[in-house]
């Protein structure tokens, strides 16, 4: 079993003491302890406020903090040792840590929460990231009611996002996913998400935890593979999200963790998004899109433009292995155009994602090239989404997406035709 | 043969919880009686329990069961005379069983002579025996306890026009100690029982005796006053008897009512009862450990008096409305287990007859600090009935075999003064003495097994308790040391086999001696102790430098 290996000894006797669970938070931790303090408290209150009878404990799998993040969540505990004053509890609330190596991967350390959720047989768990500044204690209930009161096997969040917060996921992920499932789920990276312990079951020994997909984007993955399997999904209104002040990976980085798992499950649920099969109906709790008025945007765009235009010159040779000659042609007049002029338009990016996810399933080169190679692609997307939006009302904005998500349904059968082509050389 | 000097014994005691009227009947009216008491104590010494504890058996109109006394100095007719009393007193000690009595010092019956003269009219000089009013607004900081049935404190009297102060019943009015005559008239009344033989009082409803304007009527410093002067002519008169003080507070607010070792010897530890029924339901030692930190030290001649179930309804007052909720979800499912604010179940139905949760609840009550109680009947796993009005369901007669009225009564089972449990699971063929006795492994079989174990040591009466905090919330682990003895006990309270690491370094060194069937366990070292145990399961072992 997967987790014989990925359980180290000293957390197995924490989850000895803890012993079975009805709910179970996992948090996933790397020198946060500037903010996981807050967390846990908001975290342990929203427990105890909406679950005050269930047996729930906090899980933190650690990438090797230094900073004493461990400690403070351990401290978050309700014994019979260490009492609260401020609130009373029937029970006793474990909060423990453990720490799983020195290399921070946010798939491993997910992985360790899977398969002790599957071992507690906790009927829910709620993964929430360490860096969502603004969680509430609500959110327990968001996330983990419809899991263990009414029987769903996944709940996605929907935030409140500002304007152009997240292009990445509203352009790429978001529609792509929908084109692929035919559901919307309006955050496929979810930071925050709950499972059933079904789906915790079937995760915990699940080939993605040995890949890139699972190690560097286990949260898209997961999400897919619970659309893949036909699992009840819910989404849940969470409102704005937040960001503690952390440094954010730069694109390169973030493609590896959104778009290279979007394909690789894509690789590996074959089946499941060719032709989906019939699955309940996608439950949404509260708005299922909401934008904030506030976030000019603080993007330059003159750089996107440039990197665009010069990322498509310099890897002409890597392009041409990767994309049709119709659409490297487009890219390439596309690159040509100055910047008041310039447009990428959907039907062209949504063909251009389509033919990145072909060549990284029959790898024609490099499959992280492959991702790389987007980076100046989705620099062009991005400029010409701002741009369109600029003055956009929250509603139009919506429109827009929502025009987008058409497109790439649109070119679905194309994307199908990509994949059935027999391997070139074949 | 006199019982033995023994200033303490009450610390050592098990005592055993019994209406005179359920134990046995001899003469076959259907109501149990002081000669069919007498005539059971061989079964009780046998048992294992060193002392009586009786519920009133005062002539009484019997509208809450004998606390409406109406009589302090005799028997109740259908219960015999005082010379059967006397005969029963002879035949305990004889055996070396102690007897404690009900003394309902707060109010009498309304039918009780004093009352009837008082209320005769304004002028009476037992007036002022009883808290009259012409207004019914006083002491309105007073909680109402009996909310099911009463709206007020205050009830009218139509013979004299005033009100008279009742905190229980509106038929048990409230006597005024205030009058020095009363505080007098009452110790005589002790002094009448204690002259008989009895060995202490369990005394019901103490916090009540005073009213005051502006408090909530409860623990007042002149209740104390009361307390002090009985407890001092008890000392000075009958060296060696006990008072047990009856009242359903909150551990701090108790400790007042063991003064200096100056007022009562004993007092009934309720807000430990129902945490202990909610550690094992939620499988969580939280909320025993965290009543007992809450608990504090009294003085070393007094003593909890712990209990799991009595005559009364599994009281909800001592605990939050948190608490109440789940508990009424989890232990009173159907509204008529439910009254005032309690849950009027036996300890078997409770726990819906698991054997291994009876077992494991009774080793904690002989294990933790203080003199337990048994009630009666509850060691052989009698059940009860919910559809029998008030606390009656928690009254029936003892089940002594499969025959005829259960071997309680040769009467006509129309003449009982209560139904018999009949039902498949908990009904007399089912659940009696008789059939107890010829199974080794039967409850009672082990109930005596596990008082002989207790009364081996006075260790478990004696002892202080330092609890050990293992990860494993779910197990519940204490040492008991008194002189130079040490015990470790170790409790599972949860439905599944659980894995404990304890550390138990400074007692490196000792073997444990598992104290049921004394085999001996690995010897301590530096390492955690690990120890696995069944569902339920509890080990107490002693500890040993060998």
């Amino acid at each position: 079993m997967a987790e014989d290996n990925i359980l180290s000894d000293d957390l197995l006797r924490q989850l000895i003491s803890v012993g079975e669970v009805d709910i179970l938070v996992g948090l996933h931790t790397h020198n946060h302890a500037k903010t996981i303090g807050h967390m846990v408290q908001v975290i342990r209150e929203g427990l105890l406020k909406y679950f005050p009878r269930e047996r729930v404990a906090v899980l933190n799998a650690d990438g090797g903090s230094v900073d004493g993040t461990p400690e403070l969540v351990r401290a978050a505990s309700i014994t019979d040792l260490r009492r609260e004053n401020s609130f009373y509890t029937l029970r006793t609330l474990h909060c423990i840590s453990s720490q799983y190596g020195t290399n921070v991967s946010n798939g491993t350390a997910m992985h360790i929460i899977v398969a002790a959720a599957d071992l507690l047989r906790a009927r829910a768990c709620a993964m929430i990231a360490p860096e969502s500044s603004e969680i509430r204690p609500d959110w327990m209930d968001q996330l983990l009611g419809p899991v263990y009161r009414d029987n769903a096997d996944f709940v996605a969040p929907v935030y409140r996002r500002q304007r152009f917060e997240g292009i990445l996921v509203t352009n790429l992920l978001y529609p792509m996913t929908r084109a692929l499932y035919g559901k919307s789920i309006r955050e496929p990276r979810p930071g925050e998400f709950a499972f059933s312990d079904r789906l915790a079951s079937r995760l915990v020994g699940h080939p993605m935890w040995s890949q890139d997909a699972g190690r560097l984007g286990p949260e898209v993955c997961l999400t897919l593979e619970a659309l893949a399997e036909g699992h009840r999904i819910v989404q849940a209104f969470l409102g704005p999200k937040g960001q503690a002040e952390r440094p954010a990976p730069d694109l390169v980085a973030a493609l590896r963790q959104t778009v290279g798992p979007l394909f690789w499950s894509m690789e590996n649920a074959n089946g499941a998004w060719s032709s989906p099969a019939e699955a309940p109906t996608l439950l949404t709790i509260g708005p299922a899109f909401d934008v904030g008025t506030d976030g000019t945007a603080n993007i330059d765009l003159a750089r996107l433009h440039h990197l665009f235009c010069s990322g498509t010159k310099d890897l002409e040779s890597v392009l041409k292995s990767i994309v049709s000659a119709d659409t490297l042609s487009q890219l390439q007049y596309a690159a040509s155009l100055d910047q008041a002029h310039f447009h990428l338009s959907d039907e062209l990016w949504a063909k251009a994602v389509y033919e990145f996810a072909s060549a990284y399933r029959r790898s024609v080169i490099s499959r992280d090239h492959i991702i790389q190679a987007l980076a100046p692609l989705y620099r062009g997307r991005a400029h010409t989404f701002v741009t369109e939006n600029l003055n956009a009302a929250p509603d139009a904005l919506g429109e827009r997406i929502e025009a987008l998500c058409v497109t790439f349904e649109r070119f679905k059968p194309y994307l199908l035709e990509l994949w059935s082509a027999p391997e070139r050389g074949s | 043969m006199a019982l033995p000097k023994v200033p303490l014994w009450y610390k050592d005691a098990v005592i055993y919880q019994v209406h005179v009227r359920a134990m046995y009947d001899s003469n076959g009216d259907g109501i149990g009686d002081f000669r069919g008491l007498a005539e059971k104590l061989d079964y009780l010494q046998e048992l294992g329990i060193s002392a009586i504890w009786l519920m009133p058996f005062f002539p009484s109109p019997l509208r809450d069961d004998g606390y409406d006394i109406s009589d302090y100095r005799s028997v109740h007719p259908s219960y015999g005379t005082l010379e059967d009393v006397q005969l029963f007193l002879r035949a305990a000690r004889d055996r070396g069983i102690r007897v404690v009595i009900e003394m309902v010092l707060n109010h009498t019956s309304d039918q009780h002579p004093w009352f009837q003269e008082s209320r005769s009219s304004l002028n009476n000089p037992r007036r002022d025996w009883y808290v009259w009013s012409d207004s019914d607004t006083r002491y309105r900081g007073a909680r109402i306890i009996f909310l099911d049935t009463e709206m007020s404190n205050w009830a009218w009297d139509p013979i004299s026009k005033q009100y008279y102060w009742h905190r229980f019943f509106s038929h048990q009015p409230d006597l005024n100690y205030d009058n020095p005559a009363v505080r007098e008239e009452m110790w005589n009344v002790m002094k009448f029982w204690l002259e008989m033989g009895v060995d202490g009082f369990r005394l019901d409803a103490v916090p009540y005796l005073f009213e005051r304007e502006g408090t909530n009527c409860e623990n007042l410093p002149e209740t104390h006053g009361v307390i002090k002067e009985l407890r001092r002519r008890l000392d000075e008169n009958f060296p060696g008897r006990m008072l047990l003080a009856e009242a359903n507070q909150w551990p701090a607010d108790l400790l007042p009512y063991f003064g200096e070792g100056d007022e009562f010897h004993m007092a009934f530890h309720f807000p430990l009862m129902p945490r202990m029924f909610m550690g094992l339901k939620l499988e969580d030692r939280k909320p025993i450990t965290e009543i007992l930190q809450q608990t504090p030290k009294i003085p070393d001649t007094c003593q909890w008096c712990l209990f799991l179930r009595n005559h009364d309804e599994l009281t909800l007052e001592m605990v939050t409305d948190m608490e109440r909720d789940y508990m009424y979800d989890v232990y009173a499912h159907e509204k008529a287990m439910r009254l005032n604010l309690g849950i009027r179940r036996r300890l078997a139905p409770l726990l819906d007859n698991d054997r291994r949760r009876i077992e494991l609840m009774n080793g904690l009550l002989m294990s933790l600090p203080g003199t337990p109680v048994i009630y009666y009947g509850d060691e052989i796993g009698m059940g009860d009935n919910i559809f029998l009005g008030d606390r009656h369901g928690v009254r029936t007669p003892m089940q002594w075999d499969g025959g005829w009225n259960a071997g309680f009564s040769s009467s006509d089972p129309e003449s009982l003064y209560s139904a018999l449990i009949m039902n498949p699971i908990y009904g007399y063929q089912s659940v009696n003495v008789a059939s107890q006795r010829r199974l080794q492994h039967s409850l009672l079989s082990w109930m005596r097994r596990l008082l002989q174990v207790r009364k081996s040591t006075p260790i478990f009466g004696r002892g202080n308790i330092e609890f050990l905090y293992p990860d494993n919330h779910r197990v519940l682990a204490f040492v008991r040391q008194f002189g130079e003895e040490t015990i470790l006990a170790v409790n599972n309270l949860s439905a599944s086999a659980q894995a404990v690491e304890l550390d138990l370094r400074r007692f490196k060194g000792n073997i444990l001696v598992e104290m049921f069937g004394r085999n001996i366990f690995p010897r301590i070292g530096e390492l955690p102790y690990l120890l696995t145990l069944g569902p339920y399961q509890f080990y107490w072992f002693r500890l040993r430098r060998i």
